[in-house]
Protein backbone atom coordinates (compact mmCIF):
# COMPACT_ATOMS: atom_id res chain seq x y z
CA UNK A 1 0.00 0.00 0.00
CA UNK A 2 2.50 2.56 0.84
CA UNK A 3 4.64 1.50 -1.93
CA UNK A 4 2.29 1.68 -4.49
CA UNK A 5 0.95 5.40 -3.18
CA UNK A 6 4.98 6.20 -3.35
CA UNK A 7 5.15 4.35 -6.67
CA UNK A 8 2.28 6.79 -7.68
CA UNK A 9 4.36 10.13 -6.62
CA UNK A 10 7.49 9.29 -8.29
CA UNK A 11 5.33 8.97 -10.82
CA UNK A 12 3.84 12.33 -10.63
CA UNK A 13 7.02 13.59 -10.20
CA UNK A 14 8.64 12.70 -12.97
CA UNK A 15 5.48 13.60 -15.10
CA UNK A 16 5.86 17.01 -13.37
CA UNK A 17 9.79 17.00 -14.35
CA UNK A 18 9.08 16.77 -17.99
CA UNK A 19 5.64 18.42 -18.40
CA UNK A 20 5.88 21.38 -16.11
CA UNK A 21 6.63 25.14 -17.75
CA UNK A 22 9.42 25.70 -14.65
CA UNK A 23 12.82 24.74 -15.29
CA UNK A 24 14.47 22.44 -13.29
CA UNK A 25 17.92 21.69 -12.88
CA UNK A 26 19.49 19.20 -10.53
CA UNK A 27 23.14 19.78 -9.99
CA UNK A 28 26.09 17.84 -8.01
CA UNK A 29 27.54 18.80 -4.99
CA UNK A 30 30.50 19.88 -7.16
CA UNK A 31 28.26 21.85 -9.31
CA UNK A 32 27.53 19.39 -12.40
CA UNK A 33 24.35 18.97 -14.47
CA UNK A 34 22.97 15.64 -12.66
CA UNK A 35 19.58 16.52 -15.05
CA UNK A 36 17.90 19.19 -16.36
CA UNK A 37 13.86 18.82 -17.46
CA UNK A 38 12.68 20.28 -21.44
CA UNK A 39 11.37 23.08 -20.05
CA UNK A 40 15.09 24.08 -18.63
CA UNK A 41 16.70 22.89 -21.96
CA UNK A 42 14.53 24.68 -23.98
CA UNK A 43 15.87 28.46 -22.86
CA UNK A 44 19.40 27.70 -22.79
CA UNK A 45 21.19 28.31 -26.11
CA UNK A 46 22.90 25.40 -27.65
CA UNK A 47 26.52 26.52 -26.55
CA UNK A 48 25.73 26.66 -22.76
CA UNK A 49 23.10 23.14 -22.72
CA UNK A 50 26.21 21.50 -24.04
CA UNK A 51 28.26 23.17 -21.51
CA UNK A 52 26.08 22.48 -18.79
CA UNK A 53 25.19 18.63 -20.91
CA UNK A 54 28.93 18.26 -20.22
CA UNK A 55 28.98 18.84 -16.69
CA UNK A 56 31.74 21.77 -17.51
CA UNK A 57 32.07 24.40 -14.44
CA UNK A 58 30.47 27.88 -14.29
CA UNK A 59 28.37 26.34 -17.39
CA UNK A 60 25.01 28.54 -15.71
CA UNK A 61 27.75 31.13 -16.37
CA UNK A 62 27.18 31.10 -20.19
CA UNK A 63 23.39 32.06 -19.66
CA UNK A 64 23.15 33.98 -15.55
CA UNK A 65 22.98 38.12 -15.82
CA UNK A 66 23.15 38.05 -11.89
CA UNK A 67 20.64 37.80 -9.29
CA UNK A 68 18.80 40.91 -7.42
CA UNK A 69 20.59 41.59 -3.79
CA UNK A 70 19.55 44.29 -1.36
CA UNK A 71 21.65 46.52 -3.01
CA UNK A 72 21.63 45.53 -7.00
CA UNK A 73 19.43 44.53 -9.37
CA UNK A 74 21.78 42.59 -10.49
CA UNK A 75 25.01 40.92 -9.14
CA UNK A 76 27.06 38.32 -9.11
CA UNK A 77 28.34 39.15 -5.50
CA UNK A 78 28.33 36.08 -3.33
CA UNK A 79 26.64 34.00 -5.78
CA UNK A 80 23.85 31.59 -5.42
CA UNK A 81 25.99 29.01 -7.13
CA UNK A 82 28.95 28.81 -4.92
CA UNK A 83 27.45 30.25 -1.59
CA UNK A 84 27.65 28.10 1.34
CA UNK A 85 24.77 29.91 3.03
CA UNK A 86 21.95 28.24 0.96
CA UNK A 87 19.64 29.38 3.06
CA UNK A 88 19.35 32.71 1.55
CA UNK A 89 18.38 31.22 -1.79
CA UNK A 90 15.20 29.50 -1.06
CA UNK A 91 13.68 32.03 -3.19
CA UNK A 92 14.96 35.09 -4.78
CA UNK A 93 15.43 36.66 -8.15
CA UNK A 94 17.80 36.01 -11.08
CA UNK A 95 17.65 37.17 -14.91
CA UNK A 96 19.00 34.72 -17.45
CA UNK A 97 19.65 35.26 -20.92
CA UNK A 98 17.41 32.96 -22.70
CA UNK A 99 16.74 31.97 -26.74
CA UNK A 100 14.29 33.89 -27.59
CA UNK A 101 12.67 35.90 -25.44
CA UNK A 102 15.95 37.48 -24.70
CA UNK A 103 16.88 38.70 -20.98
CA UNK A 104 14.02 37.06 -18.87
CA UNK A 105 13.53 37.47 -14.96
CA UNK A 106 13.07 34.74 -13.47
CA UNK A 107 11.82 34.08 -9.72
CA UNK A 108 14.07 31.21 -8.54
CA UNK A 109 15.07 28.73 -5.90
CA UNK A 110 17.89 27.00 -5.10
CA UNK A 111 18.41 24.51 -2.46
CA UNK A 112 20.12 21.24 -1.10
CA UNK A 113 17.61 18.47 -0.95
CA UNK A 114 19.73 15.57 -0.52
CA UNK A 115 22.24 16.69 2.69
CA UNK A 116 24.65 13.56 2.26
CA UNK A 117 25.32 13.86 -1.40
CA UNK A 118 24.98 17.95 -1.54
CA UNK A 119 22.13 17.24 -4.60
CA UNK A 120 21.13 20.20 -5.49
CA UNK A 121 17.55 21.78 -6.82
CA UNK A 122 17.42 25.07 -9.11
CA UNK A 123 13.70 25.92 -9.63
CA UNK A 124 13.06 28.90 -12.34
CA UNK A 125 9.88 30.47 -12.82
CA UNK A 126 9.55 32.81 -15.77
CA UNK A 127 8.02 36.37 -14.29
CA UNK A 128 7.77 38.43 -17.48
CA UNK A 129 4.10 38.85 -17.91
CA UNK A 130 4.04 39.67 -14.24
CA UNK A 131 6.50 42.13 -14.48
CA UNK A 132 4.57 43.18 -17.98
CA UNK A 133 1.57 43.54 -15.48
CA UNK A 134 2.85 45.42 -12.76
CA UNK A 135 5.20 47.97 -15.47
CA UNK A 136 1.32 48.34 -16.94
CA UNK A 137 -0.33 49.20 -13.81
CA UNK A 138 2.00 51.59 -12.86
CA UNK A 139 2.16 53.45 -15.71
CA UNK A 140 -1.83 53.73 -15.18
CA UNK A 141 -1.32 54.41 -12.07
CA UNK A 142 1.16 57.30 -12.75
CA UNK A 143 -1.11 58.38 -15.68
CA UNK A 144 -4.23 59.18 -13.59
CA UNK A 145 -1.81 61.15 -10.74
CA UNK A 146 -0.64 63.18 -13.50
CA UNK A 147 -3.79 64.02 -15.11
CA UNK A 148 -5.23 65.36 -11.31
CA UNK A 149 -1.99 67.12 -10.44
CA UNK A 150 -2.27 68.69 -13.74
CA UNK A 151 -5.64 69.27 -13.27
CA UNK A 152 -5.21 71.18 -10.23
CA UNK A 153 -1.89 73.18 -11.31
CA UNK A 154 -4.21 74.60 -13.71
CA UNK A 155 -7.26 75.38 -11.69
CA UNK A 156 -4.82 76.81 -9.26
CA UNK A 157 -2.85 79.21 -12.35
CA UNK A 158 -6.15 79.95 -13.97
CA UNK A 159 -7.73 80.99 -10.88
CA UNK A 160 -5.34 83.31 -9.81
CA UNK A 161 -4.57 84.92 -13.07
CA UNK A 162 -8.26 85.75 -13.12
CA UNK A 163 -8.98 86.61 -9.48
CA UNK A 164 -6.00 88.68 -9.17
CA UNK A 165 -4.03 89.96 -12.17
CA UNK A 166 -6.84 90.68 -14.41
CA UNK A 167 -8.81 92.53 -11.33
CA UNK A 168 -5.48 94.68 -11.10
CA UNK A 169 -5.42 95.55 -14.26
CA UNK A 170 -9.20 96.70 -14.62
CA UNK A 171 -8.21 98.93 -11.70
CA UNK A 172 -5.19 100.39 -13.63
CA UNK A 173 -7.49 100.45 -16.70
CA UNK A 174 -10.29 102.64 -14.30
CA UNK A 175 -7.64 104.77 -13.02
CA UNK A 176 -6.76 105.88 -16.80
CA UNK A 177 -10.32 106.50 -17.66
CA UNK A 178 -10.69 108.86 -14.55
CA UNK A 179 -7.51 111.21 -16.15
CA UNK A 180 -10.71 112.51 -18.43
CA UNK A 181 -11.71 114.24 -16.13
CA UNK A 182 -8.40 116.02 -14.50
CA UNK A 183 -7.14 117.57 -17.94
CA UNK A 184 -8.50 118.54 -21.16
CA UNK A 185 -5.02 118.33 -23.29
CA UNK A 186 -6.03 116.84 -26.51
CA UNK A 187 -3.16 114.88 -27.05
CA UNK A 188 -2.63 113.30 -23.32
CA UNK A 189 -5.99 112.03 -23.44
CA UNK A 190 -4.90 110.48 -26.89
CA UNK A 191 -2.63 108.93 -25.79
CA UNK A 192 -4.17 107.42 -22.39
CA UNK A 193 -6.75 106.51 -24.71
CA UNK A 194 -4.57 104.19 -26.27
CA UNK A 195 -2.95 102.87 -23.30
CA UNK A 196 -6.42 102.02 -22.07
CA UNK A 197 -6.96 100.04 -25.29
CA UNK A 198 -3.53 97.92 -24.94
CA UNK A 199 -4.23 97.35 -21.40
CA UNK A 200 -7.56 95.98 -22.29
CA UNK A 201 -6.57 93.76 -24.76
CA UNK A 202 -3.46 92.32 -22.32
CA UNK A 203 -6.51 91.57 -19.86
CA UNK A 204 -8.19 90.11 -22.66
CA UNK A 205 -5.53 87.74 -23.14
CA UNK A 206 -4.97 86.90 -19.66
CA UNK A 207 -8.48 85.84 -19.57
CA UNK A 208 -7.89 83.95 -22.51
CA UNK A 209 -5.18 82.34 -20.81
CA UNK A 210 -6.97 81.83 -17.61
CA UNK A 211 -9.87 80.21 -19.74
CA UNK A 212 -7.67 78.08 -21.91
CA UNK A 213 -6.31 76.56 -18.55
CA UNK A 214 -9.16 75.70 -17.17
CA UNK A 215 -12.85 77.85 -17.48
CA UNK A 216 -14.23 79.32 -13.90
CA UNK A 217 -16.98 78.72 -15.62
CA UNK A 218 -17.24 74.56 -15.53
CA UNK A 219 -16.82 75.19 -11.93
CA UNK A 220 -19.37 78.00 -11.43
CA UNK A 221 -21.63 77.00 -13.66
CA UNK A 222 -21.21 74.01 -14.95
CA UNK A 223 -20.69 71.60 -18.25
CA UNK A 224 -23.22 73.29 -20.65
CA UNK A 225 -21.91 76.44 -19.86
CA UNK A 226 -18.76 75.81 -20.20
CA UNK A 227 -18.88 73.89 -23.14
CA UNK A 228 -20.96 76.85 -25.36
CA UNK A 229 -18.64 79.50 -24.32
CA UNK A 230 -16.04 76.99 -25.18
CA UNK A 231 -17.24 76.14 -28.35
CA UNK A 232 -18.33 80.17 -29.12
CA UNK A 233 -14.05 80.97 -28.74
CA UNK A 234 -13.11 77.83 -30.86
CA UNK A 235 -15.61 79.35 -33.67
CA UNK A 236 -13.89 82.71 -32.79
CA UNK A 237 -10.36 81.21 -33.21
CA UNK A 238 -10.48 78.92 -35.78
CA UNK A 239 -13.41 79.48 -37.83
CA UNK A 240 -15.08 76.46 -37.36
CA UNK A 241 -18.99 76.11 -36.52
CA UNK A 242 -19.76 73.36 -33.49
CA UNK A 243 -23.22 72.03 -33.74
CA UNK A 244 -23.99 71.66 -29.89
CA UNK A 245 -27.20 70.10 -28.65
CA UNK A 246 -27.72 68.97 -24.35
CA UNK A 247 -30.63 66.98 -23.62
CA UNK A 248 -29.17 66.49 -19.95
CA UNK A 249 -31.76 67.11 -17.38
CA UNK A 250 -29.03 67.93 -14.13
CA UNK A 251 -27.43 71.37 -14.74
CA UNK A 252 -24.37 69.93 -12.24
CA UNK A 253 -22.88 66.55 -11.77
CA UNK A 254 -19.43 65.65 -9.68
CA UNK A 255 -17.00 67.94 -10.15
CA UNK A 256 -14.90 64.65 -11.03
CA UNK A 257 -17.28 63.76 -14.00
CA UNK A 258 -17.66 67.28 -15.57
CA UNK A 259 -13.82 68.13 -15.49
CA UNK A 260 -13.44 64.41 -17.75
CA UNK A 261 -16.30 65.26 -20.02
CA UNK A 262 -15.17 68.85 -20.30
CA UNK A 263 -11.60 67.66 -21.31
CA UNK A 264 -12.27 64.75 -23.59
CA UNK A 265 -14.62 67.11 -25.30
CA UNK A 266 -11.93 69.49 -25.76
CA UNK A 267 -9.22 67.47 -27.02
CA UNK A 268 -11.90 65.46 -29.41
CA UNK A 269 -12.79 68.88 -30.88
CA UNK A 270 -9.41 69.90 -31.44
CA UNK A 271 -8.44 66.54 -33.29
CA UNK A 272 -10.97 67.34 -35.67
CA UNK A 273 -10.04 70.88 -35.70
CA UNK A 274 -6.37 69.61 -36.64
CA UNK A 275 -7.14 66.28 -38.57
CA UNK A 276 -10.59 66.12 -39.96
CA UNK A 277 -9.98 68.98 -42.34
CA UNK A 278 -14.12 69.92 -41.61
CA UNK A 279 -16.07 73.19 -41.01
CA UNK A 280 -18.45 72.07 -38.92
CA UNK A 281 -18.40 69.33 -35.80
CA UNK A 282 -21.14 67.86 -33.71
CA UNK A 283 -21.21 67.55 -30.19
CA UNK A 284 -24.18 65.35 -28.43
CA UNK A 285 -24.87 65.86 -24.39
CA UNK A 286 -26.92 62.85 -23.57
CA UNK A 287 -27.92 61.45 -20.36
CA UNK A 288 -29.40 57.56 -21.11
CA UNK A 289 -30.70 55.88 -17.82
CA UNK A 290 -27.76 55.63 -15.68
CA UNK A 291 -25.14 56.89 -18.04
CA UNK A 292 -24.36 60.13 -19.17
CA UNK A 293 -23.08 60.23 -22.98
CA UNK A 294 -21.22 62.68 -24.88
CA UNK A 295 -20.72 62.38 -28.64
CA UNK A 296 -18.13 64.43 -30.63
CA UNK A 297 -19.02 63.54 -34.16
CA UNK A 298 -17.43 64.80 -37.64
CA UNK A 299 -17.63 64.18 -41.11
CA UNK A 300 -14.18 64.32 -42.14
CA UNK A 301 -11.24 62.21 -43.60
CA UNK A 302 -11.28 59.99 -40.71
CA UNK A 303 -8.30 57.54 -40.17
CA UNK A 304 -7.53 54.20 -39.58
CA UNK A 305 -7.52 53.63 -35.52
CA UNK A 306 -4.39 51.61 -34.44
CA UNK A 307 -2.36 53.12 -37.88
CA UNK A 308 0.62 55.55 -37.32
CA UNK A 309 -1.45 58.60 -35.82
CA UNK A 310 -0.77 61.86 -37.43
CA UNK A 311 0.29 63.75 -34.35
CA UNK A 312 1.42 62.06 -30.91
CA UNK A 313 -1.18 59.96 -30.84
CA UNK A 314 -1.55 60.84 -27.00
CA UNK A 315 -4.29 62.37 -27.26
CA UNK A 316 -6.61 59.19 -27.64
CA UNK A 317 -4.47 57.37 -25.13
CA UNK A 318 -4.74 60.06 -22.61
CA UNK A 319 -9.15 60.25 -22.96
CA UNK A 320 -9.30 56.59 -22.59
CA UNK A 321 -6.92 57.24 -19.19
CA UNK A 322 -8.85 60.66 -18.42
CA UNK A 323 -12.66 58.39 -18.86
CA UNK A 324 -11.09 55.24 -16.57
CA UNK A 325 -10.97 58.06 -13.64
CA UNK A 326 -14.63 57.77 -13.43
CA UNK A 327 -15.35 54.56 -14.43
CA UNK A 328 -16.12 55.33 -17.82
CA UNK A 329 -15.19 54.55 -21.42
CA UNK A 330 -14.17 55.32 -24.50
CA UNK A 331 -15.05 54.09 -28.03
CA UNK A 332 -13.37 56.10 -30.91
CA UNK A 333 -15.11 55.08 -34.32
CA UNK A 334 -13.41 56.43 -37.60
CA UNK A 335 -13.52 55.60 -41.25
CA UNK A 336 -11.56 56.94 -44.33
CA UNK A 337 -13.50 60.01 -45.98
CA UNK A 338 -16.44 58.93 -43.70
CA UNK A 339 -15.40 60.68 -40.27
CA UNK A 340 -14.77 60.33 -36.79
CA UNK A 341 -17.08 59.68 -34.11
CA UNK A 342 -15.82 60.02 -30.66
CA UNK A 343 -18.55 58.68 -27.80
CA UNK A 344 -17.86 58.69 -23.92
CA UNK A 345 -20.01 57.06 -21.33
CA UNK A 346 -19.68 57.76 -17.72
CA UNK A 347 -21.77 55.58 -15.44
CA UNK A 348 -23.81 57.80 -13.07
CA UNK A 349 -24.21 57.02 -9.04
CA UNK A 350 -21.84 54.88 -9.06
CA UNK A 351 -19.44 54.45 -5.85
CA UNK A 352 -16.50 56.20 -7.50
CA UNK A 353 -14.05 56.21 -4.50
CA UNK A 354 -12.80 52.61 -6.27
CA UNK A 355 -11.67 54.27 -8.72
CA UNK A 356 -9.61 56.64 -6.83
CA UNK B 1 -18.51 106.80 -50.57
CA UNK B 2 -18.41 105.39 -46.93
CA UNK B 3 -14.88 103.25 -45.36
CA UNK B 4 -16.10 100.47 -46.31
CA UNK B 5 -16.30 100.83 -49.69
CA UNK B 6 -13.18 102.71 -50.12
CA UNK B 7 -11.48 100.00 -48.52
CA UNK B 8 -12.80 97.04 -50.38
CA UNK B 9 -11.46 98.85 -53.20
CA UNK B 10 -7.90 99.62 -52.30
CA UNK B 11 -7.38 96.16 -51.44
CA UNK B 12 -9.27 94.82 -54.93
CA UNK B 13 -6.96 97.10 -56.52
CA UNK B 14 -4.19 95.73 -54.43
CA UNK B 15 -4.91 92.18 -55.67
CA UNK B 16 -5.15 93.49 -59.24
CA UNK B 17 -1.26 94.77 -59.05
CA UNK B 18 0.02 92.27 -57.40
CA UNK B 19 -1.95 89.39 -59.40
CA UNK B 20 -3.13 87.59 -56.06
CA UNK B 21 -5.46 84.75 -55.17
CA UNK B 22 -6.15 87.03 -52.01
CA UNK B 23 -5.60 89.89 -50.59
CA UNK B 24 -6.57 90.57 -46.48
CA UNK B 25 -6.89 93.53 -44.20
CA UNK B 26 -7.46 93.14 -40.62
CA UNK B 27 -8.09 95.85 -38.42
CA UNK B 28 -8.56 96.81 -34.84
CA UNK B 29 -12.18 96.89 -34.33
CA UNK B 30 -13.10 100.19 -32.60
CA UNK B 31 -13.48 100.31 -28.54
CA UNK B 32 -16.94 99.40 -28.32
CA UNK B 33 -15.96 96.19 -30.01
CA UNK B 34 -12.91 95.57 -27.58
CA UNK B 35 -10.51 96.89 -29.80
CA UNK B 36 -10.47 92.94 -31.41
CA UNK B 37 -8.41 92.45 -34.46
CA UNK B 38 -10.49 90.73 -37.24
CA UNK B 39 -9.81 90.23 -40.89
CA UNK B 40 -12.58 92.49 -42.00
CA UNK B 41 -11.75 93.28 -45.85
CA UNK B 42 -10.97 90.40 -48.23
CA UNK B 43 -10.93 89.84 -51.90
CA UNK B 44 -10.94 86.51 -53.77
CA UNK B 45 -12.03 84.76 -50.58
CA UNK B 46 -13.47 81.19 -51.01
CA UNK B 47 -15.95 81.54 -47.97
CA UNK B 48 -17.19 84.29 -45.31
CA UNK B 49 -15.91 82.38 -42.54
CA UNK B 50 -12.22 83.57 -41.81
CA UNK B 51 -14.06 87.05 -41.52
CA UNK B 52 -15.75 85.78 -38.20
CA UNK B 53 -12.29 84.46 -36.80
CA UNK B 54 -11.42 86.98 -33.56
CA UNK B 55 -7.28 87.35 -34.01
CA UNK B 56 -5.61 87.13 -30.46
CA UNK B 57 -2.40 89.36 -30.50
CA UNK B 58 0.46 86.99 -31.14
CA UNK B 59 -1.23 84.22 -32.43
CA UNK B 60 -2.16 83.53 -35.85
CA UNK B 61 -0.46 85.70 -39.23
CA UNK B 62 -1.87 88.71 -38.32
CA UNK B 63 -1.64 88.18 -34.48
CA UNK B 64 2.35 87.56 -35.02
CA UNK B 65 2.45 90.37 -37.44
CA UNK B 66 0.43 92.75 -35.30
CA UNK B 67 2.29 92.32 -31.98
CA UNK B 68 5.61 92.08 -34.02
CA UNK B 69 5.19 95.26 -36.09
CA UNK B 70 7.59 93.24 -38.99
CA UNK B 71 6.48 92.04 -42.36
CA UNK B 72 6.01 87.95 -42.79
CA UNK B 73 6.95 85.82 -45.99
CA UNK B 74 6.38 82.56 -46.09
CA UNK B 75 7.39 81.59 -49.82
CA UNK B 76 6.22 78.12 -48.90
CA UNK B 77 3.68 76.97 -46.79
CA UNK B 78 4.59 73.47 -45.93
CA UNK B 79 8.26 74.80 -45.29
CA UNK B 80 6.61 76.83 -42.77
CA UNK B 81 8.15 76.52 -39.01
CA UNK B 82 4.19 75.73 -37.83
CA UNK B 83 3.68 73.90 -40.36
CA UNK B 84 2.33 71.04 -38.01
CA UNK B 85 0.08 73.21 -36.35
CA UNK B 86 -1.51 75.20 -38.98
CA UNK B 87 -4.63 74.74 -37.39
CA UNK B 88 -3.37 77.66 -35.78
CA UNK B 89 -3.31 79.82 -38.49
CA UNK B 90 -6.99 79.48 -39.76
CA UNK B 91 -6.60 81.95 -43.04
CA UNK B 92 -4.00 79.58 -43.97
CA UNK B 93 -6.76 76.82 -43.88
CA UNK B 94 -9.75 78.35 -44.68
CA UNK B 95 -8.50 79.80 -47.57
CA UNK B 96 -5.90 76.91 -48.60
CA UNK B 97 -3.09 79.54 -48.71
CA UNK B 98 0.09 77.92 -50.25
CA UNK B 99 2.23 81.57 -49.77
CA UNK B 100 1.69 84.50 -48.15
CA UNK B 101 3.42 88.06 -47.42
CA UNK B 102 2.01 90.15 -44.28
CA UNK B 103 2.45 93.37 -43.60
CA UNK B 104 1.88 95.93 -40.62
CA UNK B 105 0.24 98.95 -41.24
CA UNK B 106 1.62 101.96 -38.95
CA UNK B 107 -0.51 104.62 -37.62
CA UNK B 108 0.55 107.62 -35.00
CA UNK B 109 3.65 104.88 -33.95
CA UNK B 110 1.25 102.17 -33.26
CA UNK B 111 0.24 99.13 -35.44
CA UNK B 112 -2.97 99.49 -36.41
CA UNK B 113 -3.90 96.31 -38.93
CA UNK B 114 -2.28 93.90 -40.95
CA UNK B 115 -2.28 93.83 -44.83
CA UNK B 116 -2.04 90.25 -46.29
CA UNK B 117 -1.62 88.79 -49.84
CA UNK B 118 -1.65 85.09 -50.49
CA UNK B 119 -1.25 82.92 -52.97
CA UNK B 120 -3.03 79.19 -53.18
CA UNK B 121 -0.06 77.97 -54.96
CA UNK B 122 3.76 77.68 -53.24
CA UNK B 123 6.35 80.12 -54.03
CA UNK B 124 4.50 82.41 -55.40
CA UNK B 125 4.72 85.34 -53.15
CA UNK B 126 8.27 86.61 -53.47
CA UNK B 127 10.62 89.22 -51.79
CA UNK B 128 9.75 91.51 -54.38
CA UNK B 129 6.15 91.40 -54.35
CA UNK B 130 5.90 91.53 -50.53
CA UNK B 131 7.91 94.75 -50.99
CA UNK B 132 5.53 95.59 -53.71
CA UNK B 133 2.56 95.11 -51.13
CA UNK B 134 4.44 96.93 -48.33
CA UNK B 135 4.58 99.84 -50.40
CA UNK B 136 1.06 100.06 -51.69
CA UNK B 137 -0.18 99.64 -47.92
CA UNK B 138 2.18 102.84 -47.62
CA UNK B 139 0.38 104.79 -50.50
CA UNK B 140 -2.81 103.31 -50.64
CA UNK B 141 -3.81 102.69 -47.03
CA UNK B 142 -2.13 105.42 -45.13
CA UNK B 143 -4.91 108.29 -46.65
CA UNK B 144 -7.60 105.58 -45.34
CA UNK B 145 -6.36 104.46 -41.45
CA UNK B 146 -5.85 108.16 -40.48
CA UNK B 147 -9.48 108.50 -40.92
CA UNK B 148 -10.56 104.99 -39.71
CA UNK B 149 -8.19 106.03 -36.10
CA UNK B 150 -10.31 109.35 -35.84
CA UNK B 151 -13.73 106.96 -35.88
CA UNK B 152 -12.50 104.75 -33.17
Amino acid sequence: MISDKKEQLVDMMLQMYENSTEAIFFFSSEGKTISMNPAAENIMDVYALEQLKKGAENALCNVCRGYTSESDLTTCRDCYFTSSNHGNFSSFQVFLETVGKGLVPYSATFHVIDDEKGTRVFILRDLSIQFETQTKLQQNTMMKNIIKAQENERKRISRELHDSVAQELLSAVVDLRALKYMTDDKEVLKKTGESTATLIRLMDDIRNLSVELRPSALDDFGLEAAFRSHFKRVEESYGLTIDFRSTVKRARYENEVETVLYRICQEAVLNAIKYAQVETVQVHLLEDGNTLQLIVKDEGIGFIPGENPIGSGLGLYGMNERAELVLGNVTINSEIGKGTTVHLRVPLDENREVAK
Amino acid sequence: MDYTEEYQLQIEKIREALGCDIIALALVEPAENLHVLKWQYISGNISERIKKVVLQSGKGIAGGVFKNGKPLLVSDVSEFAARDDLFNYPILRLEKLKSIGATPLWHGGRVVGVLLGGFREPHLMTPEKLQMLISMSKSGMGTLDGKEMMRN
